[in-house]
């Protein structure tokens, strides 16, 4: 088998297990929305704030919660699973590249949903023609989020705090994605150019896939 | 030892050496005294980017090589790295009380970045203390200690990317926009914390290998128990 052909089949696998669990829909994504809810609440009723801080609050709750959809995936990677794909002589970097297709497709679901959720609860002013840059930066921050949870859940493999430290690892490391997808609106909104945001996006989306790829077997021996 | 007393005695010395230059450096007339951080702040910020550089660096020799030196180098290296941040960020703190009129702003890019790559080289050492195997420890952090330098050009051109309320560098390529005696002040004290953070590295890597050593001499429990020899056994 090719190296995508390798990466899609994985990637099929993944989902068709989440399509069986339903963890990121049935309690992610919920509990996501309900982040949404409590927000404002804790605001009182200042229309005017809750709807200008909306899409900030949406990539905050998106990528906050997002990392729960990425390390869940690799969660599911136990040690039997593993050593299994070894058995079968699949590329650790395909496996790479399966998880982070499969936690992209899960995670720009997500996102949808949430966004769809945020403009319904915020009501935000959002600027002209916003469709197009928020579904870019949104596939952009699902891809690099789902990079670094694949990452972050390969190097805490085995430990015992590995749910909290996981978190640790990524949520830092996130930051270029907060950066890039939250100033691509902003931009937008001040008619200013968006490309220096989307290029933050692609670049650490890039960055990640190399160190990702590169590092799939030190990783897959790392995790034993 | 003898090499670690020497340098840390050379290090006390540049340390004196780099304080009186930065006590009797010109001030700002509008900031005073408070001027006078920035020789502590911008030599800290400056070794926290060299530290987590090697960090990053005995990280990838160590994937190559496979030898415990480069782990113990990313490790000292990351530990001191994250020390001279936080001293960059609290001596940061403190001038922006004096100068801004506020110890953290946040519509400022470098302090928030500055902040999070604390954290990340918090979590690489948190990564490090979870994992009790030694060559696991070296391969699972040596992964994070790659990945994680990604952050370093991002906090460093953060003051060019986003024109808040930080500065961008005074020392550029096309010359200093700062006075001679200031600028020599602060270039005194680089060179006295660059002398520090290597004595402080050696030293450190000193204390790995003596506790890498006792870690592999310290008993366990049940290591005096004997398997019993089937000859010795009765009745079986």
């Amino acid at each position: 088998m090719s190296f995508w052909s390798q990466s899609l089949e994985i990637a099929r696998v993944d989902l068709t297990v989440e399509r069986r669990l339903g963890d990121t829909m049935r309690i992610v994504l919920p509990f996501a929305v309900v982040a949404l809810l409590v927000f404002p609440l804790t605001l009182g009723v200042d229309l005017t704030a809750i709807s200008q801080l909306g899409p900030a609050v949406f990539w905050a709750i998106g990528i906050l919660f997002g990392m729960q959809v990425a390390l869940r995936q690799a969660a599911h990677d136990d040690q039997e699973r593993r050593d299994l794909y070894a058995l079968l002589g699949v590329d650790p970097a395909a496996r790479f590249a399966g998880r982070t297709i499969s936690g992209a497709v899960l995670m720009l679901g997500f996102l949808a949903v949430l966004l769809a959720a945020m403009i319904v609860l915020y009501s935000p002013r959002l600027p002209e023609g916003w469709v197009g840059p928020v579904v870019l930066s949104s596939l952009l921050v699902a891809v690099g989020l789902t990079e670094l949870g694949t990452l972050a859940g390969e190097v805490t493999a085995g430990l015992h705090n590995r749910t909290a430290l996981a978190s640790l690892l990524v949520a830092p490391l996130a930051l270029p994605l907060v950066i890039g997808a939250s100033q691509t609106l902003e931009a937008l909104a001040r008619d200013a150019s968006i490309l220096p945001w989307l290029l933050i996006l692609v670049a650490t989306d890039l960055t990640l896939a190399i160190a990702g790829v590169g590092l799939a077997r030190p990783l897959e021996e790392a995790s034993r | 030892m003898t090499k670690v007393k020497v340098l840390l005695a050379i290090a006390s010395v540049a340390m004196a050496v780099g304080l009186w230059s930065a006590l009797t450096a010109p001030t700002d007339t509008l900031q005073g005294d408070f001027t006078r951080i920035i020789n502590i702040h911008a030599p800290s910020m400056w070794l926290a980017f060299l530290a987590f550089g090697l960090t990053a660096l005995g990280s990838g020799m160590w994937l190559l090589r496979k030898q415990m030196g480069w782990d113990r180098l990313a490790a000292a290296s990351a530990e001191l790295g994250v020390m001279f941040t936080a001293i960059g960020l609290f001596t940061g703190m403190v001038w922006g009380q004096a100068v801004w009129g506020r110890a953290w702003d946040w519509g400022d890019w470098r302090l928030s970045t500055t902040a999070v790559m604390f954290f990340v080289y918090i979590g690489y050492l948190a990564l490090r203390g979870a994992t009790p195997d030694p060559t696991v420890r070296a391969r699972r952090s040596a992964v994070l200690g790659v990945i994680a330098v990604i952050q370093v050009p991002l906090v460093y051109f953060s003051v060019n990317l986003f024109r808040t309320l930080h500065q961008t560098q005074s020392i550029r390529p096309d010359g200093v926009t700062m006075p001679r005696e200031m600028s020599i002040a602060i270039l005194i004290n680089v060179i006295a914390y660059t002398i520090l953070y290597v004595a402080l590295l050696v030293a450190r890597i000193e204390v790995a290998k003596i506790e890498e050593t006792r870690a592999t001499e310290t008993a366990l429990a049940g290591d005096a128990v004997k398997p019993p020899r089937l000859s010795e056994v009765k009745d079986v």
